[in-house]
């Protein structure tokens, strides 16, 4: 517990230490926002609600999968984890305090995003704002957890892109993130079921569109839990704390886990 | 009390690669052990597996009593540890680095005095990149003092600093030496070894080659002393006798100085001395050379170390 307040302290200072968060954590959810808002006429008709869903999602989605994995790989690759892993503690800590902080600092994206679309845009308030703000943190802890996985797998920061890359790429137009998912060829909508994203984007529609609860909203709620659960223990289970470690046969079968309940709720 | 530091028969493969060949040594408490050995002999791999990070192949270790490989945690609590390879984040700076590891274990220090005495105090609101060398490793070493360790790996704590940052850690050394914690650390530096530590294990391709003071591993070799004297007047002409254990003995073209490589230094010195006081001749000058660690490592390893 000292362990994580520690680290969570760091974490945020040196997060807030590096100029790219200001630029992919704010000004890119902000470019985002004002080009669909204008692209679509935001302004007109309530298509805004439909621009805010949109780029919350692939806010989220980026913040998980890149934030989590970049400084994860490029401390193992700087040497920097061996020096914790000569200290008594163990993956755990490191990974959660990763987990809060880029929770905690995607929250003021959000914040705006929300405040410049009321004001701007003439977005209604929200029906939900607990219930909103619920589904934004489950789904920010859910994609950062998949993000450590990534992390833990890959060896280099090419690597990791590479890697997330696969993952976003589909998971943006796949899952009815950008593109309208009953415009999908029907095998491309079954493959759909089975993307975490899919359950993020359901319930950002249900909340935003159709000005439901969270408790309505259970299943893709529900989903989020489970890929956090299961995220953030598989990647304690994968975690490497130096380049040369070997994945460990039992940890690969836990990433197969992993998959397991998705294919079960896709199903 | 058994040792706090205990190594037998360790193997260590990497692959079809054997790094270790079966060490065996024993750091006493309040000794300060030496490692040396020229670049891959295994003296990281054999520090780093007392510590907790890489399994073994083979043999038996002991830390503080505590099985490096199963019980780790426990072990890695008591310990400090400045590893060869290492960094921290860029932008931490000093102090908030000392409170962060500071965290993570069950006893800790009080970080104002370590900063002080590790001199950077004036250092402590500066970000880990904008540090010198010595100032990095002077920080490394005080992370693994923070835990206030009982026995300390120190690994390479002086390669690659400037001959004062080396002086400064040197001085450091010494004193954790007074304060009676047990060190084991490597160095390929010989005056270093000879310097700092209590006793000596030469480390070569994985094995060790000799073990002891430097004082012993100096004596075991065959490395002789040598003794050079110099006159006031020129060594009359003719031969020069054999004195006892002398084994090569030179004369300079001037006849002025004399060379002598002995067994038995002592006696040698003495009959020579004694010859040269029958023939009225006075000495201007003595030399005893010892046969240097260095001497002891080159005959031992066949090799030099890098420098
Ligand atoms: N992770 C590894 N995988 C494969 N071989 C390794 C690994 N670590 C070390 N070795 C090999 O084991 C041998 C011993 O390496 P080690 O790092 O222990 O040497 P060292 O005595 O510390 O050398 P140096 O003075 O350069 O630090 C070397 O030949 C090295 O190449
Ligand atoms: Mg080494």
């Amino acid at each position: 517990m000292k362990a994580f307040f520690a680290l969570f302290r760091i974490d945020m200072k040196l997060a807030l230490r590096e100029r790219s968060l200001i630029f992919f954590g704010y000004m890119f959810p902000l470019l985002f926002f004002f080009g669909f808002a204008e692209f679509l006429h935001a302004d007109r008709g309530g298509a805004i609600n439909y621009v805010v869903s949109m780029v919350l999602t692939m806010g989220i989605l980026g913040n998980g999968l890149w934030g989590a994995g970049m400084r994860a790989v490029q401390e193992r690759e700087a040497n920097i984890l061996r020096r914790f892993k000569v200290t008594p503690i163990t993956p755990t800590p490191i990974l959660l305090a990763s987990m809060v902080t880029g929770w905690l600092l995607y929250l003021p994206a959000v914040g705006l995003v929300l405040m410049l679309a009321r004001t701007m845009y003439g977005m209604a308030p929200l029906a939900h704002p607990v219930s909103l703000f619920a589904m934004v943190s489950l789904g920010v802890m859910a994609f950062r957890a998949i993000g450590l996985i990534v992390a833990s797998v890959v060896n280099t920061m090419q690597e990791t892109n590479i890697a997330v890359q696969l993952i976003y790429m589909p998971m943006m137009f796949l899952s009815g993130a950008t593109i309208p998912i009953t415009v999908l060829p029907p095998s491309v909508q079954t493959f759909s079921q089975f993307l975490p994203a899919s359950y993020l984007v359901t319930g950002f529609q249900g909340i935003f569109l159709r000005s439901e609860t969270l408790a309505q909203n259970w299943a893709p709620a529900l989903a989020m839990l489970v890929t956090i659960a299961t995220g953030t223990f598989i990647s304690t289970q994968l975690f490497r704390w130096e380049k040369g470690e070997k994945t460990r046969k039992s940890a690969k079968l836990w990433l197969l886990a992993v998959m397991a309940p998705f294919l079960a709720m896709g199903a | 009390m058994p040792p706090p530091v205990q190594v037998q028969g360790l193997t260590k493969s990497y692959g079809d690669f054997q790094a270790l060949k079966g060490i065996d040594f024993e750091v006493h408490a309040g000794e300060v052990f030496a490692l040396l050995g020229p670049n891959g002999a295994g003296k990281t791999t054999t520090v780093e597996i007392l510590e907790g990070l890489r399994p073994r192949t083979g043999g038996s270790a002991s830390v503080l009593g505590f099985d490096p490989e199963t019980q780790k945690q426990a072990l890695k609590d008591r310990i400090g540890v400045c590893l060869q390879d290492t960094n921290l984040p860029d932008k931490i700076k000093v102090a908030e680095a000392l409170t962060l590891f500071g965290d993570f274990y069950e006893r800790r220090v009080d970080e104002d005095n370590l900063l002080k005495r590790l001199q950077l105090w004036e250092k402590r609101d500066v970000f880990y990149a904008h540090l010198s060398g010595g100032q990095k490793q002077r920080l490394a070493l005080a992370l693994a003092l923070i835990n206030d360790p009982q026995v300390l790996f120190l690994d390479e704590p002086s390669t690659g600093l400037d001959p004062q940052a080396r002086l400064e850690i040197h001085a450091l050394v010494q004193d954790l030496r007074v304060e009676r914690r047990t060190i084991l650390l490597t160095t390929h530096y010989i005056e270093e070894a000879e310097k700092l530590c209590d006793r000596v294990a030469i480390v070569d391709e994985g094995r060790i080659v000799a073990i002891g003071t430097p004082r012993e591993i100096q004596a075991r070799t065959m490395g002789h002393s040598t003794i050079e004297v110099l006159c006031e007047k020129p060594v009359p002409e003719g031969e020069l006798p054999i004195w006892t254990g002398s084994e090569r003995v030179a004369l300079s073209a001037d006849r002025h100085s004399i060379s002598v490589t002995s067994r038995h230094p002592g006696k040698t010195l003495v009959e020579l001395v004694k010859w040269l006081d029958e023939r009225g001749i006075e000495l201007a000058d003595v030399h005893l050379k010892r046969p240097t660690l260095e001497d002891a490592f080159i005959e031992l390893t066949g090799k030099r170390l890098r420098e």
